[in-house]
């Protein structure tokens, strides 16, 4: 037991990295449908018997990673050879190790075993989400610094000045919450949210200011001045390429994951949904199963009917390759409208099974999970939304809003919280 | 006297920022759920499958209109080359064995690497020799000589490939068409001075 439960934990390290690859494509998808442009379609694979399928664009991550990791590993002469190697790997390596400390279900007995949600339930949990989240950026500085490149160490500077600005607001955000919550224990937190109300309901203010430190914590658009190519080159990945490359942006896109997985549990109440307490779940398992099958029936169905309208859109253009793409489409009307009718069956059959106890809890924790990440990546496509939307800081704006107004507001909300806490306390509307 | 602009004064709420954000975040979620649900809006094409609708009024690679015989309409007047601002063009006349007509050319080039396809070249024919109607906009060639397109090149053409039931598109006026065209032209295509422009052009 404690061996699978080992293994089964150790999968969920995973998540942030095969959210990667959808990151990528969201990233992509998201651009174009912003910009009202179709986005990337061409990179296809043949399958025998249906034909070439481009997938909607999926098919370029495959052919993007996969000329990343034959392309020449370049190492400059100028550059620190230990320094250089090792800098890519730091932040991916963060970035794998925080999801130990998120909690992806309420905890859970299982034949007498008790099961926390997070792999590593720490009473610092909060704190070491905080230090790893921290470390990502040694592999920015390290990394431009072994370049010995001008650029690099420019973008290097600049990243690591932007984000140890921000860490600071940051840290003071967070800490009107955990006055009302009294623990740093992330399955604590999100307890105390199923009990009483959400982060954002009792919290907007920090919650604001939380997710705007959170891009500049990752280096996102608004805050992307680590890397410019109109002003520094390519940042401190100038002299990277192949794979190392590659690395940084998966790191980059990684913590993308965790940023929201962490704004989504702090804030928005992680794995509960309003009515749906863990007791709720745990009574009616078949039920909330079917539902959510259901939502995901109704989700494919969309799919499909927006595979269906492309599908008549191309079949009305004159286009050289009407019968190859039409076949595709025709594929995926299959897929989407079969998976939504699976799902649909699937909602039906749980109805006759019996959720006994271990299947329920096992059931449960599958539901939460599902919970979080659907939150999650919610909030990774709200990195994406406002990258194609908020045009970048000037870098002493970045630095003039960092000092002079987030840590203020932060500040300040930090002394109401207190107060209002207080007076609410003494006057005995809450118990302390 | 330099003029200053004043530079614009925020409101308090833009100066927040936040809220301007938001209403950006609106209008792009706007644009991508308009992408997602009515692709037919997205102003793409998917190009090169689905080739462009060009106007008619698009200039392209050029092509030397033919009699009905098959020769070529020019009379090698130079009048083409003579406005040619890129000096694309290269005419040798030669005598022509028709009694009505003086000469034609014996080589007829035009270089497309200098051409900047301005089409003075057929504003300036006399005898509607010369048009730009062709729609093939894309030269990829292997050497710089095969840019250089003689007058074979020039005339080889189909006329399946332009438009049916445009006469004048498949024969230039004139010989054995003109009537034919010239009563396409009457049926309400072309003013009456046209028609009698194109008539004076009987000789060519």
């Amino acid at each position: 037991m404690e061996i699978i439960l080992f293994i089964a934990k150790f999968g969920l390290a995973f998540i942030p990295l095969s959210c990667i690859a959808i990151m990528i494509f969201l990233e992509r998808k998201g651009a174009s449908i912003i910009q009202d442009r179709v986005g990337p379609n061409r990179a296809a694979i043949k399958i025998p018997g249906i034909g070439s399928v481009r997938g909607f664009g999926m098919i370029h991550n495959i052919s993007d990673s996969v000329k990343l990791f034959f392309k020449e590993d370049f190492l400059p002469k100028h550059a620190h050879k230990w320094y250089y190697i090792l800098a890519p790997m730091l932040p991916l390596m963060t970035a794998i190790l925080t999801p130990a400390l998120i909690p992806w279900f309420a905890p859970i007995s299982l034949e007498g075993v008790e099961v926390s949600g997070a792999i590593i339930n720490a009473n610092s949990g909060l704190l070491m989400l905080f230090a790893l989240g921290a470390l990502s950026v040694y592999g920015v500085v390290i990394g431009s610094w072994a370049s010995h490149n001008k650029y690099s160490l420019l973008g290097g500077m600049r990243a690591s000045a932007m984000m140890i600005s921000y860490e600071v607001s940051m840290g003071l955000s967070v800490v009107g919450l955990l006055l009302l919550i009294g623990s740093f224990n992330m399955t604590d937190i999100v307890e105390w949210q199923a009990a009483n109300a959400w982060g954002v309901v009792v919290q907007p203010v920090g919650c604001l200011l939380f997710i705007v430190s959170m891009f500049a914590e990752t280096g996102r658009t608004p805050f992307c001045v680590s890397e410019g190519e109109s002003e520094i080159v390519g940042g401190f990945h100038t002299e990277y390429s192949s794979i190392r490359f590659a690395l940084f942006f998966m790191g980059e896109y990684a913590h993308i994951v965790i940023a929201s997985a962490l704004i989504a549990t702090l804030f928005f109440g992680g794995y509960h949904l309003p009515g749906l307490n863990t007791e709720v779940i745990h009574a009616h398992t078949a039920g909330v199963l079917a539902g959510l099958l259901a939502v995901k029936a109704l989700m494919l169905a969309l799919f499909c009917l927006m595979t269906t309208r492309q599908k008549k859109l191309y079949g009305a253009l004159k286009a050289s390759d009407k019968a190859v793409r039409l076949k595709e489409y025709s594929l995926f009307q299959i897929i989407f409208g079969g998976g939504a009718l699976v799902a649909v069956l699937i909602a039906a059959v749980l109805m006759f099974i019996p959720m006994d106890g271990l299947l329920s809890e096992l059931l449960t924790a599958a539901i939460q999970i599902s919970i979080v990440m659907a939150k999650t990546m919610f909030f990774c496509w709200v990195f994406v939304w406002v990258r194609w939307t908020v045009p970048r800081f000037r870098y002493d704006h970045i630095m003039a809003l960092g000092w002079k107004v987030m840590l203020n507001v932060a500040l300040v909300n930090l002394v109401i919280t207190a107060i209002v806490y207080k007076l609410l306390i003494e006057t005995g509307v809450i118990s302390g | 006297m330099a003029k200053i602009i004043p530079r614009p004064q925020l409101s308090l709420l833009e100066q927040l920022y936040f809220v301007e954000v938001f209403k950006g975040m609106a209008l792009t979620i706007k644009h991508a759920v308009r992408s997602l649900a009515k692709p037919e809006t997205i102003p793409v094409l998917n190009y090169p499958e689905v080739q462009p609708e060009l106007p008619a009024e698009h200039r392209s690679e050029h092509r030397l209109m033919k009699r009905a015989d098959g020769t070529s309409r020019c009379v090698a007047c130079y009048m083409c080359q003579t406005a040619c601002p890129a000096r694309c063009i290269t005419i040798v006349a030669e005598e022509s064995p028709d009694g009505d007509i003086e000469k034609r050319p014996a080589t007829f080039d035009i270089d497309w690497l200098l051409c900047v396809f301005c089409g003075l070249c057929v504003e300036a024919c006399p005898c509607d020799a010369i048009r730009m109607d062709t729609g093939k906009a894309i030269l990829v060639e292997d050497s710089r000589d095969a840019f250089i397109a003689n007058k074979d090149r020039l005339m080889d053409w189909s006329p399946a490939d332009y438009p049916a039931e445009d006469i004048i598109s498949q024969e230039a006026p004139g010989g054995l068409l003109n009537e034919q065209a010239l009563a396409a032209m009457q049926g309400g295509m072309f003013s009456a001075g046209d028609v009698a422009d194109v008539a004076d052009k009987e000789t060519c």
